[in-house]
């Protein structure tokens, strides 16, 4: 350490590579936190974590008891042994009482990602509400034909300010919060949309896995999705291999042919689904002989449809981008996180030593701030893989039951966990006690106001 | 066995004759005299492949080629992306095919090519002759030959199968009553590859899983030797210890420990 500050010192060492070898090593010690605690005032299992993008320093948090609340992070709101343990309360709590509040689980809970003026929460009672952080009251409501399961917005967009809400309905949802409408609705998935995110590398492309185990890549600016994820196409490696003649010529026949195929076998299934707003389930509908002047029929933004190639074998619980737009990774309830190239759309093979994963409920995933380490919910505990060799490099135990959401600060690095039991655990670096003994609140002297 | 001969000469005649009366009682068949404790773990996912292939335990009723199970090959091969990445590629050169079976999540099976086409000679021979033998030719030529991935569309199995003649729907239910294709539940347009003859083996395998795991479960503190735990017997398998023993540490039910007088096979609690 104090080698590394003497190299800095001499410019030996730039300072980007300073600073990612100092948080790097604070990644590897991460354990349960001894200095900070977080006092969750939920009465029933978390759902959501997210910590604002602008500062980091503000925590929201939803809960199954309809409750969401906020927390500041980096600073206690008071101090317990000795001033050594600070203890973080909420700042406020919005829950069934509230006049506009939820009526049942919230199952996700997001800031406006241009400042923490706003936050969203969307719940199993159909609505997704959008508060006012200062004045706590719902300012926008939007109600959707099924229960929400996830909610996102995207953190690069400068021209739009959709909320892409998944449901237990087939039909991807965009509201749009400057008008108070729904701008449009991304058909595609043949069941419930269990997760949505925004990518991290376009404001217009949206990812979306939904209960069928497809994962599909829309740009909202066109019709239909312009990628289906199939776990069979598989690369060995980071990036594809120059391919010989003989592979891509393979690939793409049997691609066009299997394409061709669909086309005429299904394309009035496809026109009674686009005509039914309302989204309730289709039953597939049985194959028909080919006819030529059906295909017409067809918008071809809406032929990916057709295609019905599968992520995982189950549903599709968790997804996360990595901070580059170039990797995703996929959590399913097959009990398989899969590592995707989202340029050529190929599994990269990467086999994370996953036993069980909850099935059933979205997972939150978190990566490390270089996307080096990726940090999962498995059960009771929250295992971080290395992304690219798939190893376990911790494992940290601590809650009582199954573990739904982390989220990873980069600035303080730190994580934030919460689960079934009702906590919200903070892990973080270990901080040496002898250190801070003598500084104690008393000390705090920017902490002032007229 | 291995293991007890090197102790045998390491700790002098005392052992021995210990040892000898407990040798006979030991009625494992001949191709067992490599002990699991060495041959737990390979450097190379082909080399692995070929050895289990070698160890698969012979089965007197059913017929059936030896195939080695996706979840074996994650418990002797250290890394297992390496392992992923070298079926592919395997896969790809066809020298493997891979099954996805129906007992459990994420469970493949793996058999060299050459013994999947002896496999579905073997049954085809048995079938009768009708009209529709043809089929079981075609099926051979244009769909395993160049369909490399476990499930097939219908739309493309029709398209593969016409290329050696007229198919009617009749042609596709004899394929899938001979146990080389079966139905997906969740798409009825869909299609997994299957290995004909294999249900007694499968439900086996998901006894003989059950039993391992409720035999460790029962004990005290439910772990046991490796070295002991081969020499059990199991009631509801055809399929031997070694076998699930192998398919269970690679899908996480159970770890193996190392201790001072060796591997000790522990049920997982996560």
């Amino acid at each position: 350490m104090w080698k590394e500050i003497g190299d800095r010192e001499r410019g030996i060492l730039r300072p980007k590579s300073f600073t990612t070898r100092i948080k790097s090593n604070r990644i590897r010690t991460l354990q349960i936190s001894n200095h900070k605690d977080i006092v969750s005032p939920h009465r029933a299992s978390i759902n959501s974590l997210q910590v604002d993008l602008t500062e980091g320093r503000y925590l929201l948090s939803g809960a199954a008891d309809a409750s969401a609340a906020v927390y500041d992070v980096q600073r206690a709101t008071d101090y317990e042994g000795g001033g050594l343990i600070a203890k973080h309360k909420c700042l406020f709590v919005v829950d069934k009482q509230h006049e506009h509040g939820h009526k049942y689980a919230i199952s996700s809970a997001i800031w406006y990602p241009v400042d923490t003026g706003l936050f969203i929460t969307g719940s199993h009672d159909h609505h997704i509400n959008v508060w006012d952080t200062n004045t706590t009251q719902v300012v926008m409501n939007f109600k959707m034909p099924g229960k929400v399961y996830r909610t996102a917005m995207s953190s690069l967009a400068t021209t739009h300010m959709l909320i892409a809400a998944g449901t237990e309905d087939v039909q991807v949802r965009l509201c749009d919060i400057a008008s108070g409408a729904f701008s449009h609705t991304l058909s595609g998935h043949r069941d419930g949309v269990m997760t949505v995110e925004w990518s991290t590398s376009s404001e217009w492309v949206l990812v979306t896995g939904g209960c069928d185990g497809a994962i599909r890549f829309w740009d909202i600016r066109r019709a239909g999705c312009f990628l289906v994820l199939d776990q069979s196409h598989s690369q060995l490696g980071r990036r594809p291999t120059i391919p010989e003649h003989s592979a891509t010529n393979k690939a793409l026949t049997s691609k066009s042919l299997s394409s061709g195929q669909n086309l005429n076998a299904k394309p009035r299934a496809q026109q009674r689904k686009l005509a039914n707003g309302n989204g309730t389930k289709q039953s597939p509908v049985g194959r028909m002989p080919a006819k030529g002047s059906l295909r017409q029929r067809l918008h071809p933004g809406m032929l990916s449809s057709l295609d019905r190639a599968t992520a995982h074998y189950g549903a599709v619980t968790g997804l996360k981008a990595t901070e580059d737009g170039m990797y995703l990774l996929s959590a399913g309830s097959d009990s398989r996180l899969r590592l995707w190239d989202v340029e050529s759309g190929c599994n990269t093979l990467v086999n994370f030593e996953t036993v069980r994963l909850q099935a059933g409920k979205p997972i939150q995933l978190a990566t490390s701030q270089d996307s080096a380490l990726v940090f999962v919910p498995c059960m009771t505990a929250v295992k971080a893989f290395d992304v690219w060799s798939g190893n376990t490099s911790q494992t940290f135990r601590g809650h009582y039951e199954y573990v739904n959401s982390c989220w990873f600060s980069s600035q303080e690095q730190e994580l934030y966990t919460g689960g079934n039991d009702k906590q919200i655990l903070v892990w973080s670096p270990p901080r040496l006690i002898a250190d801070e003994g003598d500084e104690g609140p008393a000390q705090d002297r920017d902490n002032w106001s007229d | 066995m291995d293991k007890t001969s090197e102790e045998a000469s390491s700790k002098g005649k005392k052992r021995q004759r210990d040892q000898q009366p407990t040798d006979p009682q030991t009625n494992q068949p001949h191709h067992q005299i490599f002990s699991l404790e060495d041959n737990l773990s390979f450097t190379d996912t082909l080399v692995a492949l070929r050895m289990m292939r070698a160890q698969f335990p012979r089965i007197d009723k059913v017929s059936i080629q030896p195939f080695i199970l996706r979840s074996q090959l994650y418990s002797s091969v250290k890394d297992r992306t390496q392992v992923d990445r070298e079926l592919e590629s395997l896969r790809r050169e066809k020298v493997v095919r891979i099954f996805k079976l129906n007992t459990g999540q994420d469970d493949h099976a793996i058999m060299f090519l050459d013994d999947y086409l002896n496999q579905m000679e073997n049954v085809v021979k048995r079938l009768e002759e009708k009209e529709g033998d043809q089929v079981f030719k075609w099926f051979r030529t244009h769909v395993i030959d160049s369909k490399l991935e476990p499930s097939i569309e219908h739309q493309e199995l029709y398209t593969l199968l016409s290329l050696g003649g007229m198919v009617k729907d009749g042609h596709i239910s004899l394929l899938i009553n001979a146990g080389l294709l079966t139905r997906q539940l969740i798409d009825p347009n869909m299609y997994w590859f299957a290995i004909p003859n294999i249900g007694s083996v499968l439900k086996g395998l998901s006894q003989g899983r059950k039993e391992v795991l409720s035999f460790l479960n029962r004990r005290r503190y439910k772990e046991m030797m490796l070295a002991s735990m081969e020499k059990k017997c199991l009631r509801f398998s055809p399929l031997d210890m070694r076998f699930h023993l192998r398919d269970l540490i690679g899908s996480g039910h159970l770890k193996t420990v190392q201790t001072s007088t060796g591997l000790l096979v522990r049920v997982s609690k996560d």
